[in-house]
């Protein structure tokens, strides 16, 4: 292997593979790192090695996967699957572990498209085992073809309906839908609904797939709220209002869900600038509408640079790399012009059919923000709402202040399964923006590492804050 | 219980988990073989001592620590099965002081195995 490249891509999903394949077309020299034994990131994970049989059962907008994956197994970018990058610079570098040894490598530019992790659904008891993510489910499905039976699925959105319909197709048993979809919700994204029309397969699947599962005579619950997950140390139950009724399903597994948001590490151990999304209720790296970031060297594609979904992302990655080939002067600007128009004009379609399934699908106010003194804030150091409600009081106004009066973030996760949950958190108490709360500081390591393989490296290129007078961002709204 | 709707053709291969044998298809991740084991605990709580289990099997909730071949702090949703391994539910609490060769941990003065 050579250490020196044109590109190098992190995230093998559909943004990272289409610039992989855009890039390396053109002839730059690309690598493409995945953390993961196959290509095609979460949406498309395992799609031309399904363990399963019946594997139509998952859809045609995952198999659909298969000729993306295909083009870019094809494509002469290098690839190095199960490699856990630890380390970005802003100088290029990059430093990633696999087999339990790091190897480092420099590039000119670099594409972020580490993909998007679901959004974290802080309600009393979700700490509990018994109670998992649903896109875990899916996970567990895709990659191992491995089901739970008579869980309840709980919670909002696509990825919601979609493995609940999955898991139907499959003959698994299905205890019960629990839908937190706010009525309230299908008023207020009536009026992105025109915006969103172009894309009416899209919309039509997805009423496709809520058909799909009533037919089926599932329990469907609607509009659900005051959810609790009951039991001691392991689940054994989830309570909720529906309507004018109380109800207390007993049950051993609970799948959650409430959307996705960009899996933000990397971006933010980059110190790249970022941003508070009102649509999507979630921290996005500031971008130009070429992915490029407030880094020179540095852009970010895909739904780890705000949801886009698969599709969306594909384009984007495309749109990444033509821009990344005309600053390496591999490509001139008018062709970049002119190869980008496609992509473009699909991204734009895109966004506003997101605007619409952001508004719908938007999670409500009291499942992205606890409000029992008990619920679970931080997983990793089990610091709960009481906690840190008496640590804001005794000063900590800051993020960062409040990990280090009460260890919330502190944890082997780097806080990514709870900071959104304290920005909205000290936003609420303080009583301004969430834009103005801000984040956690990250720094990489961004995997857990041994100090062994750690040792090996007396000297790592820090990332060095952003000269932002030589960067002209413009945000780009979604 | 979890189950495994895989192709009967997948291969088999013979690991250990809590000290326990069990027979789970190749290729398959650690948690994913612990949940079709019936061996879903994967962690106690540095904090509370109580019972973890994985949330979100995609490696970034960090609830699925492991120890794996005596090595400490292994995500098992992102790490797949080898033959052979041997795959034990972690125990590190905030005043474990002492990890010797990885797989003795001593926990308040008492070995803890």
């Amino acid at each position: 292997m050579i250490n020196s490249y044109d590109i190098a891509i992190i995230g093998a999903g559909p943004a990272g593979m289409s610039a992989a394949i855009t890039a390396s077309e053109a002839g730059a020299k690309v690598i493409v790192l995945d953390d993961k034994k196959f290509a095609g990131g979460q949406i498309y994970r395992n799609v031309c090695n399904s363990p399963i049989e019946q594997v139509n059962a998952l859809g045609p907008d995952y198999l659909k996967g298969r000729s993306l994956v295909e083009r870019f197994g094809q494509c002469s970018a290098e690839k190095i699957s199960s490699a856990s990058v630890w380390h970005v610079s802003n100088s290029g570098e990059v430093l990633f572990s696999k087999e339990q040894s790091t190897t480092k490598l420099t590039a000119r530019e670099i594409i972020v498209s580490c993909g998007a992790m679901e959004r974290p659904f802080p309600i009393s008891g979700w700490h509990l085992p018994g109670v998992m993510s649903a896109g875990s489910a899916q996970v567990m499905l895709k990659s191992d073809g491995v089901v739970q039976d008579d869980a309840v699925f709980v919670g909002t959105g696509p990825l919601l309906y979609l493995i609940v319909a999955q898991y139907l197709r499959l003959g698994v048993r299905v205890k019960a839908l629990v839908d937190t979809t706010p009525k309230t919700n299908y008023l207020d994204s009536f009026s992105s609904l025109p915006g969103a029309l172009n894309e009416y397969p899209t919309l039509i699947k997805g009423l496709g797939l809520l058909k799909e599962i009533q037919k089926s005579g599932i329990p469907v619950y609607k509009y659900a709220q005051d959810l609790a997950i009951t039991g001691e140390t392991s689940a054994n139950g989830v309570k909720f209002q529906s309507g004018k009724q109380s109800y207390n399903l007993s049950c051993d597994h609970i799948f959650l869900h409430q959307g996705v948001i960009p899996n933000l590490n990397m971006t933010r151990s980059l110190s790249l600038d970022h941003h508070w999304s009102e649509q999507q209720l979630c921290w996005t790296p500031t971008l130009d509408s070429w992915g490029q970031s407030s880094a020179t060297n540095i852009s970010v594609a895909g739904d780890c640079s705000g949801i886009i979904g698969a599709e969306g992302a594909e384009h984007m990655g495309r749109l990444v790399a033509l821009n990344q080939l005309s600053k390496l002067g591999i490509i001139a600007t008018d062709i970049r012009d002119t190869q980008a128009l496609t992509s473009q004009h699909r991204l734009l379609r895109f966004n506003r059919l997101r605007r619409f399934i952001d508004r719908l699908y938007r999670p409500k106010e009291d499942h992205r923000i606890p409000t029992q003194d008990t619920t679970v804030v931080c997983r990793c150091e089990e610091v709960d709402l009481a906690t840190l409600r008496q640590e804001f009081e005794r000063g900590a106004q800051g993020p960062n202040e409040l990990k280090m009066m009460s260890r919330c973030g502190m944890g082997p996760c780097q806080g990514r399964q709870c900071g959104h949950t304290v920005s909205e958190l000290l936003a609420l108490w303080r009583g301004e923006a969430v834009k103005e709360v801000g984040y956690y500081r990250l720094r990489s390591p961004m995997r857990l590492l041994n100090l062994t393989e750690f040792s090996d490296f007396s000297h790592i290129e820090p990332t060095r804050a952003t000269d932002t007078s030589q960067v002209q961002i413009q945000e780009v709204t979604r | 219980m979890f189950r495994s709707i895989s192709k009967s053709t997948l291969q088999h291969i013979p690991i250990e988990i809590n000290g326990k044998k069990v027979n789970v298809p190749e290729g398959i991740t650690v948690w994913s073989s612990m949940a079709l084991s019936g061996e879903t605990t994967t962690r106690l709580s540095p904090v509370t001592k109580q019972q973890r289990s994985a949330y979100c099997a995609m490696g970034v909730c960090f609830e699925c620590l492991v120890q794996i071949d005596g090595q400490p702090n292994q995500q098992a949703c992102l790490t797949l099965v080898r033959k052979g391994m041997k795959i034990q539910k972690q125990v590190i609490l905030e005043n474990t002081d002492l990890v010797e060769n990885g797989d003795h941990i001593v926990e308040g003065g008492t070995h803890d195995k």
